[in-house]
């Protein structure tokens, strides 16, 4: 009985599913853990879903002190995340950097009727691989919330990836996880971060390989 | 700094100056690597996702946000490690995994590159290559690759069955091996 349980909480983890408790033998410990160990290392899964960053902020912002503790909300941050994706897909997946600012300075870049970001709450940059090749570009716009929009073209590398925005102060913000099909995908995300420090942003792999990075005008 | 009489060795203490100016900060400077933690030591996405909400739940409330960012990641840690001491006493009946928030500090330091602290790709490679190549194929199918047990059958032509006893024995040469290493 007990090694069928075993064998079923080895199969949940293998499957990616909560396993079901049991009181376990200590001889079963070297088996689980080595089962551990060995799903750790699946590329991908070390990185925390959007959704429940997202989700655990909004509890942990729902339980918060207000007398005591500033907070930054982002407020319904899915109801809104639609339109403004609308507008990043307007602003920046094709034409670069230096399309991007004029675009909206020209003000007509929402195909969603959103009024788009002010060229001033803009900051942008061009990710480039270690050898300099540009490989796409990424966006992030202040407001409540802030938003990043990036944008990969011509990747070496096909599966998840992760951007992490890189603060002034030096410490570093995994922003989201995306993939990459055939060496391209597009980013779109609320960030909680100021702005106005951030030095530039990284695209890593699960297994923390850097594949290239930006520095933000 | 001091220093001591008869080898001259000099001890600096690295003193941190800079703190978390919300519990804002705090969540979005550790949440993903918390996570990471967790995932490494409970090996399956949700009860990590729930392990790391209980440690947030747990420890931002009666949090000082004048300590050290050092500090305040010493005391994640701490929560973190009472947090998966438990789940393993309620899930399981004993330890599986642990946590030392003196050798696991890496996880939440401030990152100076981009490698994950974790040890479970190499681990994971050296107790695979040890194996015979069958053991090696079905535990990669099933736990790298993301394969149904019906689909590493498939690749591996054996039953569903013959697939199953194959995992079983692969894992528990496995874990020997593991052993083996820690030695």
């Amino acid at each position: 009985m007990t090694k069928r349980r075993l064998d079923a909480y080895i199969d949940a983890l293998a499957d990616g599913k909560r396993p079901d408790p049991f009181d376990a033998d200590p001889e079963d410990v070297d088996v689980l853990r080595t089962a551990i160990t060995l799903r750790s290392a699946r590329p991908g899964d070390g990185v925390p879903d959007d959704g429940f960053v997202d989700q655990l902020y909004e509890e942990l912002a729902d339980q918060a002190d207000p007398r005591t503790v500033p907070i930054g909300r982002p407020g319904k941050v899915r109801r809104r995340r639609t339109a403004i994706a609308a507008i990043a897909a307007g602003l920046v997946l094709v034409g670069g950097t230096a399309a991007v600012t004029e675009a909206v300075g020209q003000g007509a870049v929402s195909p969603a009727a959103v009024p788009a970001p002010h060229g001033s709450s803009l900051r942008t940059g061009t990710f480039e691989t270690t050898d300099g090749r540009v490989m796409g570009q990424i966006v992030v716009s202040r407001g409540s919330p802030s938003w990043v929009f990036l944008n990969v073209g011509g990747a070496n590398y096909t599966g998840t990836i992760v951007c992490k925005l890189q603060v002034a102060d030096g410490s570093t913000v995994a922003t989201g996880a995306f993939v990459l099909h055939g060496g391209n995908g597009v980013l779109s995300k609320t960030i909680q971060v100021d702005v106005g420090r951030l030095r530039g942003a990284k695209l890593v792999t699960p297994s923390g390989a850097v594949v290239a990075s930006a520095t933000f005008a | 700094m001091s220093t001591s009489g008869d080898g001259a060795v000099a001890y600096l203490r690295v003193v941190e100056t800079d703190a978390y100016a919300d519990w804002e900060s705090v969540y979005r400077d550790n949440v993903g690597r918390l996570y990471r933690l967790m995932y490494s030591r409970v090996g399956n996405r949700p009860d990590a996702e729930d392990l790391t909400s209980e440690v947030f739940r747990t420890a931002l409330r009666p949090l000082r946000l004048g300590s050290s960012k050092g500090e305040v990641r010493a005391y994640l840690l701490t929560t973190a490690q009472t947090v998966l001491a438990s789940h393993w006493r309620r899930h399981l009946g004993l330890s599986v995994t642990s946590i030392d928030p003196d050798t696991d500090s890496a996880y939440l330091v401030e990152p100076s590159g981009s490698d994950p602290p974790s040890t479970a790709p190499s681990r994971t490679s050296k107790i695979l290559t040890s194996l015979p190549d069958r053991y090696r194929r079905i535990l990669e199918l099933r736990f790298l690759e993301a394969c149904s047990i019906k689909e590493a059958a498939r690749t591996m032509d054996v039953s569903v069955s013959n697939a199953k006893v194959l995992q079983h024995r692969a894992l528990r040469m496995a874990a020997k091996v593991g052993e083996e290493l820690e030695q």
